[in-house]
C-alpha cells in the first residue's frame, strides 16, 4: 500500500487571488519571471484561452494548473 | 402470511454468484426469505422463466425537479430502477433561499437543459432548507431517493452573489460546513461539485470559485458522516481527468471517504485517453483510495430543434447566441435575413462542424408536406433539393416553424468493444445516465436495459450475474446504501423481475408530458415484468404504475 505512485503530469492548485505571475514566482522560482509566465500559459491553454470571468481573472480557484508540458505521445 | 411471494424465478441475487432457481418472500417491506417458500402470500408472482434481481440503482440523475410533480420519476421505475441519486453536478434544489430560486432555475436550464416553463408551472416553491425539501418530496414518493447536496447551492446560500466571484472566507467555509452537516442529517447521501459547468450567463457556476481548502473542509464533514463526494471533471481532457483523479484520491485517503467522477467517455478520436485515465484509477485504487469513474452504457445520441438551445451549437457563437437568448421570432428572422443567413451558414460550415451536419437525420416534423422526409439523412435531402447541408437544415426549420427535429446518432462512446471492457472493469462504476436532464436533447432512460441487450446479450462483454451486480450491490456499496442491492433476508424489498432474453430499451420518442406544456425524449422498457419497491409492486407490465408509495430517502 505504501508503494509510491508512478509520476503523472505535475500540477498545482491556485491560492486565493493567484494570477500567472504569482504562480510562476512560487512554482518556477529559478526561471526568469516573463519566461515562467509564458511557460505556464502554454501548458495551461484550458485556463489561459478561456474567456475572462465576471471577476476578471481567468484563473479560477478550483482550476488545475499544470507545471510541465504534456508527455510526448508514446 | 407473506405480503408477496415471487415463485420459481431464476434468482440473480446481486452478489455476482451464479443464478439459481428459487422463491423470494416479502413481508413488511423486507425480504424475509430466499429459497423454497411454502408459506401463503397475499400476492403471488409467477416468475418461471424470468430473472429475479435486486432493484437497479441509478447513481447519476437530475430528477430533482421532476420529483416535485412525479414521485415515480417516470419512466425510471418501469426500466427496473428502484433507487435514484439526484443532486449531481453541484446542483440540487435545496438548500435554497427564496431570493435565489430564479438563479438556480437559470443554472438548471443552462446546464441540465431543463425547460424554464416546467419550473414556473410545475413547481410550488414551498421549501428552503434541505429538510423541508425532503419532507416535501417524501409525501408522494414511489421510487427511493438518495439525494446529493450541490456545492454551488451551498455557496449560494452562504455567500449569495459573492459565490460567483471569489473564494470563501474562513467564516463562510465554517457556515458551509454547518449547512452541509444539516443537509446530511436531513437525509443527504453526499456532496456534488463541478469543475466544468457554466450558468445561464455563461459564467462559471459557484462551485468553481471554491479553492482547495474549502473542498477539503467540506470533505471533513463528509468524513464525519461517512458520505460520498461526486464531481464533474474535465471529461474532454485526459491529463485534466488524471489530475482530478489524483485530487480525489488525496481527499479519499485523507478523509476516508468514497469519491466518484462522472462522466467518463470512450472518445473515438482519442482511444488512448480512456486507457490513460483507467491506468491512473487502477493505481490510485491499488494505493487504497476510493475513486470511482462512472461510465454510461449508451452511446451519445443528440437530438435538437431550433426551438430550444442545444449544447451541440455551443462552439458556434452566433448560432448559440440566437438559440440561447433569441425568441422564436428572432430565430426565424435571423434564418430569413438575406445578410445574417449566409453569415450563419459560413460560421457553421467548418472542417470541425461539417462531419456533424453530414451525420444528421431528420427525425420529426409537423407539416404533412415534409412527412415523407422523416428518417432521411440531411445529406440525402440536401442532395435532392440541390442545396447545401446547413442551408437545408435552415430551410427545413423555417418550413416547420422551427419544429424540425434532427438526430445526431453515435456522437461518441460507441466503440462497443472498448465500452464493454470498461463496463466489466472492477474499477468502473456503471452510471452517469443523467436521468431527468437534457430532456430535449436525448432520452436519459433505459441505460440499464441497454446494459443487458447490448453488453450482456450482443457483445457478451459481461455475464448476466456480473451485470446485475454492477448496478445493484456494487452501487449500493459505493454509495453506502447498506440494506440495498442484494436479495437477502433482512434487506429492503426492492426487486426487479425481468426476462433476460428481451430486456432492453425501446425506441426514443418525443412526448408532451412535462408541466408547462413541455415535451421530452423518452424510451419505454422492454422485457421488464414487475418492479417492487419497499415491499409493494410499484409497476408491472400488466398493470402499469400502481398506487404504492413506498419510496424512501436513503440511506436510512
Ligand atoms: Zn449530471
Amino acid at each position: 500500500m505504501s508503494q509510491p505512485l508512478p509520476a503523472a503530469r505535475s500540477f498545482t492548485r491556485p491560492q486565493p487571488n493567484d494570477d500567472w505571475a504569482s504562480i510562476a514566482a512560487r512554482e518556477l522560482p529559478d526561471v526568469p519571471a516573463e519566461d515562467a509566465v509564458g511557460m505556464l500559459q502554454s501548458w495551461n491553454f484550458h485556463v489561459f484561452m478561456r474567456p475572462a470571468s465576471a471577476s476578471g481573472n481567468t484563473i479560477l480557484p478550483s482550476d488545475i494548473i499544470f507545471l510541465e508540458a504534456p508527455a510526448a505521445e508514446g | 402470511m407473506l405480503d408477496i411471494a415471487i415463485r420459481n424465478g431464476r434468482i440473480v441475487d446481486g452478489s455476482g454468484l451464479p443464478a439459481f432457481i428459487g422463491d423470494v418472500g416479502i413481508k413488511d417491506g423486507r425480504i424475509v426469505r430466499v429459497g423454497r417458500i411454502t408459506e401463503e402470500a397475499t400476492h403471488t408472482i409467477d416468475a418461471a422463466g424470468k430473472v429475479v434481481a435486486p432493484g437497479f440503482i441509478d447513481p447519476h440523475t437530475h430528477f430533482d425537479a421532476q420529483l416535485l410533480w412525479d414521485g415515480a420519476a417516470k419512466p425510471a421505475i418501469e426500466h427496473g430502477v428502484t433507487t435514484i441519486v439526484p443532486g449531481n453536478c453541484s446542483l440540487s434544489l435545496a438548500p435554497l433561499k427564496a431570493e435565489h430560486r430564479m438563479k438556480l432555475v437559470g443554472m438548471f436550464n443552462q446546464i441540465e437543459e431543463m425547460p424554464l416553463k416546467a419550473f414556473k408551472e410545475g413547481v410550488e416553491w414551498n421549501w428552503e432548507t434541505f429538510d423541508e425539501f425532503v419532507t416535501r418530496i417524501k409525501k408522494d414518493l414511489s421510487v427511493n431517493v438518495a439525494p446529493l447536496v450541490g456545492h454551488s447551492v451551498l455557496r449560494l446560500w452562504v455567500m449569495g452573489e459573492e459565490s460567483m466571484k471569489r473564494c470563501a472566507t474562513a467564516d463562510e467555509v465554517q457556515a458551509m460546513q454547518k449547512l452541509l452537516a444539516e443537509c446530511i442529517e436531513a437525509g443527504a447521501v453526499g456532496l456534488s461539485t463541478s469543475y466544468v459547468d457554466m450558468d445561464e450567463t455563461l459564467q462559471p457556476v459557484p462551485s468553481r470559485y471554491a479553492d482547495e481548502s474549502e473542498l477539503d473542509a467540506l470533505c471533513e464533514v463528509l468524513s464525519t458522516h461517512d458520505r460520498v463526494l461526486q464531481i464533474v471533471h474535465e471529461f474532454y481532457d485526459a491529463d485534466l481527468t488524471v489530475a482530478r483523479i489524483d485530487q480525489l484520491a488525496a481527499l479519499s485517503l485523507k478523509h476516508g471517504i468514497t469519491t466518484t467522477l462522472s462522466p467518463l467517455f470512450v472518445n473515438a478520436d482519442d482511444n488512448g485517453a480512456v486507457d490513460k485515465v483507467m491506468k491512473r484509477v487502477k493505481e490510485q485504487m491499488a494505493a487504497g483510495a476510493r475513486v470511482w469513474p462512472q461510465v454510461q452504457t449508451r452511446p451519445i445520441d443528440i437530438s435538437f430543434c431550433f426551438e430550444v438551445p442545444s449544447l451541440l451549437f455551443i462552439r458556434l457563437p452566433s448560432w448559440y447566441a440566437i438559440m440561447r437568448f433569441g425568441s422564436h421570432e428572432d430565430i426565424v428572422a435571423a434564418f430569413s435575413d438575406p445578410e445574417r443567413r449566409p453569415a450563419l451558414i459560413a460560421e457553421a460550415e467548418t472542417e470541425q462542424m461539417n462531419p456533424l451536419w453530414s451525420r444528421l437525420v431528420l427525425r420529426q416534423v409537423q407539416t404533412d408536406a415534409n412527412q415523407g422526409l422523416v428518417g432521411k439523412s440531411l445529406a440525402d435531402i440536401a442532395q435532392a433539393r440541390g442545396t447545401g447541408l446547413v442551408e437545408t437544415m435552415i430551410d427545413l426549420s423555417l418550413e416547420e416553424d422551427l419544429q424540425a427535429h434532427f438526430l445526431s446518432a453515435d456522437m461518441g462512446h460507441n466503440d462497443n468493444a472498448k465500452v464493454g471492457a470498461l463496463l466489466r472493469d472492477p474499477n468502473v462504476h456503471i452510471g452517469a445516465s443523467d436521468g431527468g436532464a437534457h430532456i430535449l436533447s436525448f432520452s436519459t432512460y433505459g441505460d440499464t436495459g441497454y446494459l443487458f441487450s447490448k453488453f450482456v446479450r450482443d457483445e457478451q462483454a459481461l455475464g448476466l450475474e456480473a451485470a446485475v451486480k454492477k448496478i445493484t450491490s456494487d452501487t449500493a456499496a459505493i454509495w453506502g446504501l447498506h440494506d440495498r442491492g442484494l436479495l437477502r433476508a433482512g434487506f429492503a424489498a426492492d426487486v426487479t423481475v425481468f426476462d433476460a432474453d428481451t430486456i432492453g430499451r425501446g425506441p426514443e420518442y418525443y412526448v408532451q408530458d412535462v408541466p408547462g406544456d413541455g415535451s421530452r425524449y423518452v424510451r419505454d422498457a422492454t422485457g421488464v415484468d414487475t418492479v417492487i419497491i419497499g415491499g409493494a409492486v410499484a409497476w408491472s407490465e400488466a398493470a402499469g404504475y400502481t398506487d404504492a408509495r413506498r419510496g424512501q430517502i436513503l440511506p436510512t
